[in-house]
């Protein structure tokens, strides 16, 4: 939770485990093998400076950036992959009720900002999401609890998909 | 949920005083919910010592138990002058026992609305303790049922009911039924405006 891992080991998974509300943003260079995995939690870093940096969606980019050009990345060539922001109650005391749709909302803002594109997202719904990024294969699978593990992306062409899009099961 | 390494009731923000008499209220709560359960089933409920985490929100999430695990709760959101949730985790196969136990098919319809039925019948008892405990009328909201991974939940409804950079608390207490597989759990999530309230009931608030 709120974390952020960068790889390029071929052999190596990055995993988001349990997202509900929270994204997984992952952001490879596929030619050079180089990726990275920031969980985030909430939209805005404003009140907390000293919060890991994968937690808020403003902060989370820019360091997934320096983690991945830390590793060889080429800033170009970078793609992006989202998957979460669920909304999985109807109620909340406070704000929970569209944490999810504004953390998706902050995440696009910030990618957009750092001027890199969304390959593929499974965003929304109501259902908790574990986030795989396989390294060496450079694709990205989605499981929800007790459903089969399914390829988001691979790479080959921008997958945008919703929810009830998905058979999970 | 197990206690996980490293999590023994660490505190960032609140007096060990505090953290004892959030347990108190926190095991009165689950013991009188316990005793609802036990004559439910008719069988002995064990009440574990509960734990009062007080921790950043990430770190909060991670120490309720694994991410990954699929869990049926029951969320019972609690409006006035104390907001909180106070959630009933059933994990998967002691969801299934309880269904036995009650002499439903687990996973069916009927399975989940007894787990359903349950959970409000002991968060009602839970939540009614900590009234009479604090002096507080606590209004409880319809509940919600869902059975997803335990990470999502948790993390979903903290980062509602705590704010940016603040300390999440959560009051976590176990109950076993004898003799079976059989074992639950409360968490109570106050917001951060919800503790204060607590702490001030309890008489033991901030000066």
């Amino acid at each position: 939770m709120g974390e952020l891992a960068a790889s390029a080991s071929p052999e190596e998974e990055l995993l988001s485990i349990g997202l509900g509300s929270c994204i997984g943003v992952a952001l490879v260079d596929r030619p050079r093998g180089v990726a990275a995995l920031a969980h985030v939690m909430l939209p805005d870093a404003a009140a907390d400076r000293d919060a890991p940096a994968g937690k808020y969606a403003d902060r989370a980019v820019p360091a997934l950036v320096d983690e991945v050009e830390r590793l060889g990345a080429r800033r170009v060539r970078l793609e992006a992959v989202l998957v979460g922001g669920a909304q999985m109650f109807d109620v909340g005391v406070g704000s929970a009720l569209d944490i999810g749709a504004r953390n998706a909302a902050a995440v696009r803002a910030a990618l957009e900002r750092a001027r890199i594109p969304v390959r593929a997202e499974e965003v929304g719904g109501r259902r908790g999401r574990t986030m795989r990024l396989h390294v060496g294969a450079m694709t990205v699978t989605v499981k929800e609890a007790g459903g089969r593990e399914v390829e988001l992306w691979n790479g080959s062409s921008s997958t945008r998909r919703g929810p009830a899009e998905v058979a999970h099961r | 949920m197990p206690p996980q390494e490293g999590d023994s009731n660490v505190s960032t923000d609140y007096t060990e005083l505090q953290l004892d008499a959030l347990r108190e209220l926190a095991n009165i709560g689950s013991g009188t919910a316990a005793t609802a359960l036990a004559s439910m089933l008719g069988r002995e409920v064990e009440l574990a010592v509960p734990r009062a985490l007080a921790l950043p929100l990430a770190d909060a999430v991670d120490a309720v138990g694994p991410a990954d695990a699929t869990v049926s709760t029951v969320v019972l959101p609690i409006v006035g002058e104390i907001e909180a949730l106070v959630l009933l985790l059933f994990p998967a196969a002691d969801a299934a026992t309880l269904c036995d136990l009650l002499g439903v098919e687990p996973g069916s319809e009927v399975g989940d609305s007894a787990i359903g039925e349950i959970g409000n019948i002991l968060g009602t008892s839970y939540i009614n303790a900590l009234a009479s405990m604090t002096g507080v009328a606590l209004e409880p909201k319809p509940p919600h049922v869902v059975c997803d991974m335990l990470g999502a939940i948790v993390a979903s409804l903290l980062t509602g009911t705590v704010g940016d950079g603040e300390t999440a608390l959560v009051l976590d207490s176990e109950l076993d039924v004898a003799d079976a597989a059989c074992s639950l759990s409360f968490l109570l999530l106050p917001t951060s405006g919800g503790v204060a309230e607590l702490l001030g009931r309890l008489g033991v608030g901030s000066a």
